[in-house]
């Protein structure tokens, strides 16, 4: 875009100014006659339409065109420029003209202004149309910059003109340019210089009220007369800078405008030619090295939208517009293959592992307990009991639990609403879904995972399970109860077996409500007997296996010991106590990253996306991006929380909740596993399991889960029968599996494929019964 | 389906004109046309004339066309059969050997040529054209956060939408969230019954949930209706019966059909007897596992013995492209009918029943009497593995 900018004493706008070039706009003042001096810009907007803006010497009368408006200017947002000219120029003024491709309707050209000097004759104003065999003067800009390049590339011009030249250096270089006689092939030796947009030109038509306006300086104080009509390129006329000299000059000018407002600088110094000489060409060539301010709007703009991620903003002086233009066609080719990256969040670069062994005598360890058992066993309550006891929920909540269970005839189940918070679970007074709560020792920190232990829910409690570092294994203890738990479809057994399955080597049997039973040894003799028996089937070692008689309604052994002479025949640790002697397995910490997501929510005004689940191996550290498999989504780590205080990095058996950036919740689900990018999980349509049967198995229709994960899927082959000391094969091709055989089993996903890799757990289901859990081979 | 015209030459082969009335004709269709098969249907096809002059011009052209089937496509989801195939019958727009594609519509005839009727196909015919009264029923089976909106009719089970929706967990001191994300389930699956379940004309609407949500479901469904003043639904109330399952995936179909409730309703169905049927299999195959077998080898040898009470045959079997596989499933079919002693049910692929019994090779038998060793010669091959009996395999 090239200005056109005339000051001249008129007294009436010429009448070929409307003519030139149809269809313009000419917007005059009613004030123009009386005034002495008159500016001009003339902008070829499309080619169709000249637009005139005539603008006034005096500070206050200034006319704008329709068209300033819709092309607003903002250069200023991206030159870095101080906010003094802000205001003066239009914002959203160059957003559509990118530096290295001006659109065609936004060209202009550079039409020689009609100089009404006394004694020539009076032409026309106005567009090239009217001077064919005129190349433009942003055709002349151009031959200048290319040629200046040309002789800055031969090493005659010295790079070093930054943009913060001082106002001083600038005016030297000004003066200097001076006197330099205009390019040959400059077709109009132009004596146009720039005037300042009038202001708020993007945003009103008139400037709001109360904004001073920025004086047009140069035209008050510099007179016609003073200019020496020598060579026509030395009269050219000063007049303020326009919006595009400003962003071309940014904060030199006004400092200009400033020296000149103190009358100190000769009024030709500011003058500086549209179509400069070649020397000239080169200094204004420096602004023009390494990016322009469009481009790295543009650059900027193209990474936030995410359609960019290798393009670096070139900051070199010595870069090009050609390295410029490289940059965007690697965009270009970039653009379809790159997925859009997430926000970067510095990543600090963490060693975790080294940071994990440094804090650990610091930091109490933290281990997952799940708490399991037959269904009304007394599990909640007894972690109700605990929570309570340990201080973890205050006085006035129990009290309010109690009052509210009352009102509905459950007065017992008071302790248990502490994790049973759901209307549902209260009222029908059912756990259904995990309670995560944690509670801290002097020893050690523990998370309860307080399963459910209805039938329909075991879903929910391999969820639990498959986060627990031991279990505890609750047992209601009066008469009939323990056996109804205990027979062939009870959920003591099913749940025991589930948990060993799943890794727990641990197991702490509470057997509970004793206190119905006046504390009878016998009683708790055989249940011990019968448990110890049928846990050893199960695969837990006796050392990894205790029994604690106590009560959760009342709290006897939970956390304090009974009142001394209630259970004179137990002499042991309290559940707490025997809590604190079971320590977390041991993780792989420096593996690659896998953690099942339990949660996907909202964490927050500042955390739109909140996963929760406890990593399983490896370690995440804030600033990872991260996939959530079978999803191809990448995310973010924005932050991290580790048992609810925030924390950089978190490794495994921690029990995170991460922040994340970049993703939507919808790319998340409950039971996909998180891992890094560089280690994703493939996804498993089909796989072979090796497995242990707790049910008859055929070819048939499963539930299979692992953790929160549930999915259907299909047995389609049964490979082999194991022998069960060894692992060698004793029938291929079994028809069926029958209950406690050791067996190889090939499953088909029917639904989209599932994150298993070799080695994850699996529980199969059929029917509402667990009929197998194994891993996957 | 109507049966219009039947002309069947000694040899078995000849043609039968059917008109379908309702999309499940088109599942019996679907099991009828084989490749190879004639088709003669009506048929829409753009025929480009060239003038003299060499200017073309199309135009659509109603004619009935004969294909030979090559290919036959069923979708389930939108009833529709499209039957890909060559012309077999010149007319004076189409060559032979053309290729056409025909899309079976309700309520036009079509006309199906084979080489050979066998008993199945004639079965089928005669199943399709059978006018007692239908009884389809709509199931919703759901676990926290899945869906699955399934309308059953006798001879297909059709998944009328899946919902998937992801529940925030209960949370320590949030459970708003869950509970906010629960109701727009239930409402999600309100709107789905809506749009997808023909209420008016269900016989029973099923709603199969493990713990509390099909019940939740059910008052959550009356209480939209109140307020919408939805008479359908209001009117319907007797329908809707609450059942337990184990999980929300569609095969707690199986789960669902045969539970007590859902059997009492609807114990003379064929999906009902079908779903007895498998169940009565897998029963077998747990306490007595000798008289239980399944695979075509087997049940061929079972079958050789006279031993086959029930014969459990899925109709996927007799839709094999390969005639002498086709042959021998018919075969097994008519052996054990002219035994006399018994019974054969073939299963509709697509009904959960189906589904499992194509799981276990698309056949199976239970015995009279106990057999072993059914599965032997298959062990020939494998050195260590036949000396063991077959029988102990499950139960060590």
């Amino acid at each position: 875009m090239v200005l056109l900018l005339r000051r001249r004493k008129v007294h009436h706008i010429p009448s070929e100014l409307s003519r030139c070039d149809g269809e313009e706009k000419t917007e005059e003042n009613s004030g123009c006659r009386s005034t002495k001096r008159l500016v001009y810009f003339i902008f070829r907007v499309r080619s169709s339409s000249i637009i005139t803006m005539v603008g006034f010497s005096s500070s206050s009368a200034r006319t704008t065109s329709r068209e300033m408006h819709r092309y607003p200017c903002h250069s200023e947002s991206r030159l870095d420029r101080p906010e003094n000219v802000n205001d003066r120029v239009p914002s959203g003024f160059w957003s559509d003209v990118p530096w290295g491709g001006v659109p065609v309707f936004r060209l202009a050209e550079l039409v020689p202004p009609r100089i009404l000097v006394e004694g020539r004759t009076t032409g026309l104003l106005g567009g090239s149309s009217l001077q064919p065999g005129k190349t433009s003067k942003l055709a002349a800009l151009a031959k200048a910059r290319s040629k200046a390049k040309a002789e800055k590339a031969a090493g005659l011009t010295s790079s070093d003109a930054p943009q913060s030249t001082t106002a001083v250096s600038l005016l030297d270089k000004l003066s200097k340019k001076k006197p330099s006689t205009t390019p040959a092939e400059t077709p109009a030796p132009t004596p146009a210089t720039v005037t300042p947009i009038p202001p708020a030109a993007g945003t009103s038509p008139e400037p709001p009220p109360g904004e001073i306006m920025p004086e047009p300086i140069v035209v008050q104080t510099i007179d016609i007369p003073q200019i020496p009509a020598a060579t026509e390129s030395d009269i050219t006329p000063k007049a303020s800078p326009s919006g595009f000299a400003k962003s071309m000059f940014g904060r030199r000018l006004d400092e200009m405008l400033l020296d000149l407002d103190d009358k100190i600088a000769d009024a030709q110094l500011i003058y500086f030619s549209v179509a400069p000489s070649q020397k000239a060409a080169a200094k204004a060539k420096q602004g023009f090295e390494g990016p322009s301010p469009d481009d790295v709007v543009i650059a900027a703009q193209s990474q936030s939208k995410g359609l960019n991620k290798t393009q670096k903003t070139e900051k070199s002086t010595a870069a090009t517009t050609t390295s410029i233009q490289k940059g965007i066609d690697g965009l270009k080719i970039g653009e379809p293959s790159e997925k859009p990256t997430p926000p970067k969040i510095a990543r600090k670069k963490i060693d975790v592992v080294a940071e994990y062994e440094k804090s650990k005598s610091k930091r109490k360890e933290n281990a997952n307990l799940v708490v399991i058992g037959h269904v009304d066993a007394g599990k909640s309550t007894l972690m109700g009991r605990l929570l309570y006891d340990s201080g973890v929920v205050d006085e006035r909540t129990i009290q309010k639990y109690k009052q509210e269970a009352e009102k509905i005839g459950k007065s017992s189940f008071a302790l248990a609403w502490v994790l049973d918070q759901t209307g549902e679970e209260r009222t029908r007074g059912v756990t259904i879904d995990i309670a995560v709560n944690a509670f801290e020792t002097e020893k050690g920190r523990f998370t309860i995972l307080d399963a459910p232990g209805h039938r329909d829910f075991i879903p929910n409690m391999i969820a639990g399970a498959a986060q627990a570092d031991f279990a505890v294994l609750v047992i209601d203890s009066s008469p009939g109860e323990f056996e109804a738990g205990f027979n062939i479809r009870g959920q003591t057994k099913e749940h025991a077996l589930l948990v060993r399955s799943m890794g727990v080597q641990r197991i702490i049997v509470a057997v509970n409500k004793l206190d119905l039973l006046h504390w009878d040894q016998d009683r708790f003799d055989e249940i011990r007997q019968q448990m110890t028996q049928f846990l050893t089937t199960a695969g837990f070692q006796s050392k990894n296996m205790s029994f604690i008689p106590c009560s959760g309604l009342t709290g006897d052994n939970i956390v304090r010991k009974p009142k001394e002479g209630l259970v004179p025949w137990y002499s042991g640790p309290t559940l707490i106590e025997e809590l604190e002697t079971a320590k977390p397995v041991a993780k792989a910490i420096e593996k690659a990253l896998r953690m099942t997501i339990t949660d996907v929510y909202r964490g927050g005004v500042t955390n739109p996306v909140t996963i929760s689940g406890r990593i399983e191996v490896g370690n995440v550290q804030v600033g990872d991006t991260i996939i959530a498999v079978p999803g191809d989504e990448r995310a973010t780590v924005k932050g991290i929380e580790v048992d609810n205080e925030a924390a950089e990095w978190a490794v495994a058996g921690n029990n995170v909740q991460l922040h994340l950036a970049g993703i939507e919740m919808d790319h998340l689900k409950i039971g996909d596993v998180v891992c890094h990018t560089d280690s994703p999980l493939v996804p498993l349509r089909e796989f072979e399991a090796k497995i242990l049967a707790f049910e008859s198995l055929t070819p048939m229709m499963i539930d299979i889960h692992r953790g929160r994960l549930n999915a259907s899927g299909r047995i389609t082959k049964l490979v082999a029968t194991l022998d069960k000391g060894n692992g060698t094969i004793t029938k291929k091709k079994p028809r069926h599996i029958g209950p406690g055989s050791l067996a190889m089993i090939n499953i088909l996903v029917t639904g989209a494929p599932l994150p298993l890799e070799k080695g994850s757990k699996i529980v199969l289901r059929a029917d509402g019964l667990t009929v197998a859990a194994g891993v996957v081979e | 389906m109507r049966l219009i015209k039947q002309q069947l030459e000694r040899d078995g082969s000849g043609t039968v004109t059917l008109y379908p009335e309702e999309p499940e004709d088109m599942w019996h269709a679907f099991n009828l046309i084989r490749v190879g098969d004639t088709l003669r249907a009506s048929a829409v096809r753009r025929i480009v004339s060239e003038s003299s002059t060499g200017s073309t011009s199309s135009s659509r052209v109603h004619m009935s066309l004969t294909i030979t089937v090559d290919k036959v496509d069923f979708d389930s989801q939108a009833g529709q059969l499209h039957i890909n195939g060559r012309i077999a019958e010149e007319n004076k727009y189409v060559k032979i050997g053309a290729h056409h594609t025909l899309d079976l519509e309700l309520n036009r005839n079509f006309t199906i040529g084979k080489a050979e009727w066998d008993s199945i196909s004639l079965g089928v015919v005669k199943e399709a054209c059978d006018p007692a009264e239908k009884a389809e029923i709509g199931a919703v089976v759901l676990h926290e956060g899945l869906a699955n909106v399934c309308l059953i009719t006798e001879h297909m089970t059709v998944l009328r939408q899946r919902i998937d929706m992801s529940i925030p967990r209960k949370r320590t001191g949030s459970i708003s969230a869950f509970e906010k994300a629960m109701d727009k389930f239930y409402e999600t699956i309100y709107q789905s019954i809506l749009r997808h379940l023909p209420i008016a004309n269900l016989k029973v609407i099923l709603l199969a949930s493990p713990g509390f949500l099909a019940e939740s479901l059910q008052k959550y469904i009356f209480a939209e209706a109140v307020k919408a003043d939805n008479k359908t639904i209001l009117s319907a109330k007797p329908k809707f019966v609450t059942v337990h399952c184990s999980t929300g995936h569609v095969h707690a179909l199986n789960e669902v059909l045969k539970s007590p409730a859902v059997i009492a309703r609807l114990a003379d169905t064929k999906y009902a007897k079908e779903t007895r049927a498998m169940e009565a299999f897998f029963k077998m195959m747990q306490t007595d596992e000798d008289r239980a077998w399944y695979g075509p080898k087997e049940v061929e040898r079972a079958i050789e013995k006279g031993a086959v009470a029930t014969l459990l045959v899925s109709n996927s079997l007799f839709r094999s492209n390969n005639m002498s596989e086709r042959r021998r499933y018919v075969q097994m079919v008519e052996d054990v009918k002219a035994s006399g002693a018994g019974e054969v049910m073939i299963l509709s692929s697509i009904h959960e029943s189906g589904i499992r019994l194509d799981g276990l090779g698309g056949v199976a038998a239970i015995l009279m009497f106990p057999l072993q060793d059914l599965d032997e010669s298959d062990e020939e091959s494998e050195a260590e593995g036949s000396a063991d009996n077959p029988g102990d395999g499950g139960l060590q």
